[in-house]
């Protein structure tokens, strides 16, 4: 049959009329909307089992207990812990992050070695264990060892390997641990101060950020949560003593402005007014104290820390009529602060009658170490990293001819970073166990990647704050999702060719042992239980230590006429985490515009520096200098500008590398009288237009 | 138009007096809902966030001053000024438990009832999402990533509700008589300070629906007549005035 | 047939006993036009590519430079709905010399009104929802229906135009077809006053019924709020006086006259009465957002404008200066008389209707509603700027064509024939 035009139209008609009539092409059209929304490079749901799994968080500081969601394989969610002693229902925003850090895209993939140009190269584990073992025989005992972790008996075993090489040069990167430990030591202490917040019927927080990030977090804020019924009047007054209304200030019922690191001098304060009100310390330097204490008049105080005299009476007139009050001291950022500020915070608690009571200062007894070379907390605690690294730059000691990194970032978090990272540039061989390409890996020879918590077996052990003694495990829930090896592993490997006697073949027995020293159960722990004990550390011949206080507040720093208040806030991350990718987004408006930062100061400040928001302006002092622009927050105290820390990132991700500037730079180390502590917890500082 | 009522009505209360803006509820609500981040995230009108925290200050000077942090998901409004407005029904009141439903696969993106919403609660994908260096791994099998050109905005969780109904159901019970806490948004969930309280604004014995009752309670532009389903405390009297706009010589009520 | 080679290559296509440029300068002209046109076709194409990402638009500024574009040309193409419905419909005879330039800037303002739509909405593939899935509750459902079905007129009202073309009349069947289409244009005149007086209400009404946004909430009547009828009073007050700006550009660019004088003062005339009748609802809308909207929802009159971008110069401007002001040259004889005077109030007019488009879409946006929220600005984009000069351009090459081959201006020989003898 010939298809003649006329045919051929009524062909086409006929089909397009009976096509139409059908479902198929209606069906289509409204498949658009699956179509649309399923383009190929859209990610698709990928289903699977869930199942839970509890474990603890070594990436966040308050070693968050918390709950890790598995779709099938995959971890999805850090979910919080309800029953965990360091959770308690909550979260922080650093470790809800926890599982997308481990596809972080700055995560090391594979050992990488420096090349001479520069560039890194990727080799084989079994080249980068030769290399870290040749040169750490070549080091000899000239090595030093630098942890990032803070509660885990790694510490033991890099501790015991610079020992048996003849080391003493074993340093946790700095925080509020170090000068606790100190202070608790030069009391004739022992075992950890902890604080019994949840029991305390008032809480004075000075200059710990208790809210925010200062010990064991979400324990602090779970006490917060209980005694703050909504709606409802709090039960626990929580009181915060600082230079900026932080979170810390913006979650409790009253804020005391307190110049930056005059904790101390606040904390004296309260004494002489508990004393004059005949308060007393059963310690047999009390009267040394008592006259210490008579020089901090409220209006010494008010000069030095510009803290209100009314306000300051007003608030210890509360905890002397508190049942069960505590006072936490420590630094609004975390660190640089002073063994002093420690021991006149607990002499205050001691004067209140909280030393040993309920809802008061506890010492809770610390598990024995179980690597016999290794150091033990107290022993860790008198290492001071900063003051290393200074005297090693004014040539009083040697430089090392190898360091090794485990998880610590000293050339971003250490403060006056840039001379600091000089100090360790002299050092021939470096090498960083690390998950993430940090600044100090960017800065050493070989790089070894780490499973992150989620992917590693490691271990917790009483977190500084905590008021009861805790042992808990971090146990892998995944697969490591890049080539890495547990640094503890590889070390033992190392120690054990290098003809070191550590005691342990395997880290798990390390800490199979450590668990038992803490009276734990081993196989609870693998089932994601956790240890806590009541035990309390025994005392004799408590003191208070009033001359270590004299000496270091009589020679205590002048406060500047213009300071710098570093604002510590999880979500940020710490040197370690850089910014997760999701908490970009949750950085304040005026912290930071594209990669430039914000400092804030109040009104009537930036009047008289003669500056408006927005306006860009040069932050610098003797240590460096930062550029950023200004923001207006009437919650700085005058002459005081705050500056938010976590910024500035040179390596690391898009989500983290140059935005803004980091405040270390600005961070003047200074050394406490008496102590020799490094301390850089009050900085001055010039403002000029940028 | 008048207000679609139901059994049960999900709502939060949120007590800004004990928020501290830390951001907990934002990281956790990014994780759980699958949006994607963004290398810069500091152009804040530009950026998704099903929840994001307002800072609010009393405006006084040093040392009279006081701040206080206003996390904000979708107000899952009684009356929404959203649904109406679309199109294309790609947004919804019509389901049990009054949550404000979002279909993205339905949706044009229009952004009319972006448009809409005061509250700024919706959301619009201006690029494709992307997740770095196999981020997509950690994708929760809940909720569907969506492409761009599409509206989105908080949902409560809702899948939370059915994995909670369908717990309910395996087990025997009424999936419309959940207890309380069995089902719970993730913001609420992830809080540290407690802030945030979830449930059944129609069940008496919830402890929102009390919340929504006590004189510290408001809603934001309540005046507005959206008649939301978020609450939010705070004993603080100028805290309270923030949450609507008042002439000078209007009084916050309650 | 000896050719004549003093006429244009193209002469044989040109109206009857009318005169055009050489092909040459017609082409350097397209050229022009075309090379913006190649531009903004880059901004659409990577609109469409990578997402509206790449515009200025954000989360608080979901409307921006498109979608105030879109309402003040679809305003201004009035005309067209109009003048149809004057000349067809009440039979002002007069008329019939302008109706098929408003007929083509109705097209053009239309359609290049739905291609800026197209990369306007996030998902263009899904656009047909409108229909499929509508929401009937929803003003922009009821524009997206009017809109579409009132874009499918103005294509009717275009092609008799086009078949009219001297060559393309000489086939029969499209003589034919154009002399029916014309016997059936009052019919498609009133469809087209229906569709389009509804959907300039509903784009009205899309604002009005926002009672989040206190800045462009109204009352209204029945489902109606008053923006309903702001909008197409305002619409029918402005888009006469649109289409006389564009014939007396093109008088200015051709250097012929193509509408008398008579036409253009009619067309100001009818403009200036509406635009009195909008001008009272407006002053007395405003009036009962001050004192009503605005207290009942806790704020003041000061609060609904920011610094100099969105200052009461605005509203001022929008009110006096291009409302009351054109209103009374427009109205009053010896003013509309004097061309300087009477294209100075079409000029205004148009601009104060596009204020008003302006800051219903974008101030109400930028203004917060939200005690602790901030004012935010808008600026568009180069890509906004782009895809909106692509339609800028299709309406010039459009018109352009049109004016060249096409019989729109029927006093266009008489008059020139007056000027050259």
């Amino acid at each position: 049959m010939a298809v003649d035009r006329r045919g051929f139209l009524k062909f086409v008609a006929g089909a397009t009329t009976g096509v139409l009539a059908t479902p198929v092409p209606w069906k289509l059209l409204d498949d658009v909307s699956i179509w649309t929304q399923n383009w190929p490079w859209i990610p698709r749901n990928v289903d699977g089992e869930n199942s839970y799994v509890s474990t603890i968080s070594k990436l966040c500081p308050s070693a968050a207990g918390m709950k890790v969601r598995l779709v099938g394989p995959r971890p999805v969610r850090v979910l919080p812990d309800d029953n965990h002693p360091l959770s308690m229902g909550g979260i922080t925003a650093l470790a809800a992050a926890e599982v997308q850090l481990m596809y972080s895209p700055s995560r090391v993939k594979r050992p990488l070695k420096h090349a001479g140009d520069g560039a890194f190269v990727a080799i084989s584990w079994e080249e980068a264990e030769k290399m870290l073992k040749e040169n750490l025989r070549r080091a000899g005992s000239k090595v030093a060892y630098v942890s990032g972790d803070e509660t885990g008996t790694i510490n033991e075993l890099l501790s015991g390997m610079a020992k048996e090489s003849g080391s003493e040069d074993f340093y946790v990167m700095p925080s509020e641990v170090q000068p606790a430990a100190r202070a608790f030591a030069s009391m004739n202490g022992n075992g950890q101060l902890g604080y019994d917040i949840e029991n305390s019927d008032y809480v004075f927080a000075i200059g710990a950020n208790i809210l925010e990030s200062w010990g064991t977090v979400l324990r602090n804020r779970a006490a917060y949560k209980n005694s703050h019924p909504a709606a409802e009047k709090p039960t626990v007054k929580f009181v915060y003593a600082g230079p900026v209304q932080n979170n810390t200030a913006a979650g409790s019922d009253e804020w005391l402005p307190a110049k930056s690191g005059t904790e101390a001098i606040v904390a004296m304060g309260i004494a002489n007014l508990l004393i004059k009100a005949g308060a007393t310390i059963d310690a047999p330097d009390f009267a040394e104290f008592k006259a210490l204490a008579a020089q901090f008049t409220p209006q010494k105080v008010a000069a030095l820390a510009g803290v209100t005299p009314a306000k300051l009476k007003a608030i210890t007139a509360e905890l002397s009529k508190a049942k069960r009050p505590v006072v936490l001291t420590g630094s609004e950022f975390g660190q640089g602060t002073g063994v002093a500020t420690v021991l006149a915070g607990t002499a205050v608690n001691m004067l209140l009658g909280g030393f040993g009571r309920e809802g008061g200062v506890t010492a809770i007894p610390l598990a024995p170490k179980v690597i016999a070379s290794g150091m033990d907390r107290a022993e860790i605690a008198d290492k001071d990293l900063v003051a290393y690294l200074s005297r090693i730059s004014a040539g009083k000691v040697a430089t090392p001819r190898a360091m090794v990194f485990y998880e610590a970032n000293p050339v971003y978090g250490l403060p006056q970073p840039a001379a600091m990272a000089k100090v360790m540039d002299k050092v021939p061989f470096k090498v960083a166990f690390t998950s993430f390409l940090d600044e100090t890996a960017e800065a050493c020879d070989l790089i070894l990647p780490t499973p992150l918590g989620l992917e590693r077996f490691d271990d917790v052990e009483s977190p500084y704050g905590i008021n009861q003694a805790f042992y808990g495990l971090a146990r892998p829930v995944a697969p490591c999702v890049i080539d890495g090896k547990p640094a503890a592993d590889v070390l033992l490997g190392v120690a054990g060719q290098l003809n070191m006697d550590l005691g342990f073949e395997t880290f798990e027995e390390v800490l199979q042992a450590k668990a038992e020293a803490a009276g734990a159960d081993w196989d609870s722990l693998m089932e994601g239980e956790f240890f806590t004990s009541d035990a309390v550390a025994e005392q004799s011949d408590l003191r208070i230590a009033a001359d270590v206080i004299g000496k270091a507040l009589a020679a205590a720093p002048k406060p500047a006429k213009l300071s710098i208040a570093p604002v510590q806030k999880l979500n940020i991350g710490t040197p370690n985490t850089a910014i997760p990718p999701y908490n970009n987004k949750t950085i304040r408006r005026w912290e930071l515009q594209k990669n430039e930062m914000y400092v804030a100061m109040n009104g009537a400040t930036a009047r008289e520096l003669g500056v408006v928001k927005h306006q860009r302006i040069k932050l610098s002092n003797s240590s460096g200098s930062i550029q950023a622009r200004v923001n207006i927050f009437e919650g700085v105290m005058p002459n005081t500008i705050a500056v938010l820390m976590g910024f500035g990132h040179t390596a690391f991700d898009e989500f983290s590398k140059g935005k803004g500037e980091n405040v270390m730079e600005l961070l003047t180390v200074g050394y406490e009288a008496g102590t020799g502590q490094s301390v850089w917890n009050v900085a001055g500082v010039n403002v000029s237009k940028a | 138009m008048e207000t679609k009522e139901f059994t049960i009505k999900w709502g939060m209360a949120i007590d800004l007096d004990k928020c501290t803006g830390c951001g907990a509820c934002m990281v956790a609500c990014q994780a759980e809902n699958n949006l994607a981040p963004i290398a810069d995230a500091s152009n804040k009108i530009k950026v998704m966030n099903w929840i994001t925290v307002y800072e609010l200050s009393n405006g006084k000077p040093y040392p009279e001053h006081d701040v206080a942090y206003l996390p904000r998901p979708c107000q899952q409004c009684g009356h929404p000024p959203c649904v109406s407005v679309c199109p294309v029904i790609a947004t919804d009141k019509n389901e049990e438990g009054g949550i404000v439903s979002q279909v993205t696969p339905r949706c044009i993106g229009c952004r009319y009832c972006m448009a809409a919403c005061p509250y700024h609660a919706r959301y619009f994908n201006w690029r494709d999402p992307v997740w770095p260096g196999g981020l997509e791994k950690a994708l929760t099998p809940d909720v569907s990533v969506r492409p761009r050109g599409v509206v989105e905005k908080c949902t409560f969780c809702h899948h939370r509700w059915m994995a909670a109904k369908d717990k309910a159901i395996v087990e025997g019970r009424d999936p419309m008589d959940l207890a309380e806490g069995e089902y719970v948004t993730s913001c609420t969930e992830a809080c540290p300070n407690g802030a945030i309280t979830f449930g059944d604004l129609n069940n008496e014995d919830h402890e929102v629906a009390k919340l929504a009752s006590s004189k510290y309670a408001h809603r934001l532009l309540e005046r507005l007549g959206a008649d939301t389903q978020v609450y939010y405390v705070s004993r603080r009297e100028w805290v309270l005035r923030q949450l609507d706009n008042y002439l000078e010589d209007e009084k916050v009520k309650g | 047939m000896g050719k004549n080679y003093s006429l244009p290559a193209d002469h044989e296509l040109f109206p009857e006993g009318t005169t055009r440029c050489s092909l040459t300068k017609f082409s350097v002209w397209m050229g022009l036009v075309g090379a913006v046109a190649l531009w903004g076709l880059y901004a659409a194409f990577r609109v469409l590519a990578e997402g509206l990402g790449v515009t200025g638009l954000d989360d608080y500024f979901g409307f921006g430079l498109w979608i105030t574009f879109d309402l003040a040309v679809i305003a201004l193409g009035a005309g067209a709905f109009f003048t149809g419905l004057l000349r067809y419909i009440l039979n002002i005879d007069p008329l019939k010399n302008i109706i098929n330039l408003t007929v083509i800037i109705g097209f053009i303002c239309y359609s290049g009104a739905m291609l800026i739509l197209v990369l306007d909405v996030g998902q263009p593939i899904r656009a047909w929802f409108g229909y499929w899935h509508a929401n009937v509750h929803s003003m922009l459902t009821e524009v997206i229906f009017c809109i579409t079905c009132y874009l499918i007129v103005l294509i009717i009202e275009y092609i008799p135009l086009i078949l009219e073309q001297k060559q393309l009349n000489r086939i029969p069947i499209l003589h034919h077809l154009a002399h029916n289409l014309h016997v059936w244009m009052p019919l498609f005149a009133g469809i087209g006053a229906f569709l389009s007086t509804f959907h300039q209400g509903s784009l009205g009404g899309m604002y009005g019924v926002l009672f989040g946004r206190p800045y462009v909430l109204r009352d209204g009547f029945f489902i109606w709020p008053w923006t309903f009828f702001l909008f197409v009073i305002s619409a029918v007050g402005s888009g006469p006086v649109f289409t006389v700006l564009i014939a007396t550009l093109m008088e200015k660019m051709t250097g012929k006259k193509l509408v008398s004088w008579e036409i253009k003062t009619l067309m100001g005339k009818i403009a200036g009465a509406m635009l009195l009748v909008y001008l009272v609802f407006k002053f007395a809308d405003t009036y009962a957002w001050v004192v009503d909207v605005l207290p009942r929802s806790g704020l003041t009159f000061d609060q609904n404008f920011y610094q100099t971008i969105y200052g009461k110069w605005l509203l001022w401007s929008e009110l006096f200066l291009c409302g009351v002001v054109p209103c009374a040259i427009l109205l009053t004889p010896k003013l509309r008389n004097n061309p300087a005077l009477f294209y100075s109030a079409a000029l205004l007019d148009c601009i104060g209707i596009t204020i008003n488009r302006y800051v219903f879409t974008v101030q109400a946006l930028a203004m917060p509603v939200m005690p602790f929220d901030t004012w935010e600005t808008y600026n568009p984009n180069w890509a906004e700027w782009g895809a909106t000069a692509l339609v800028l351009a299709y309406g010039a090459i459009v018109l352009s064509l049109s004016y060249r081959y096409l019989p729109i201006f029927p006093q266009e020989r008489a008059l020139n024939a007056t000027k050259s003898s």
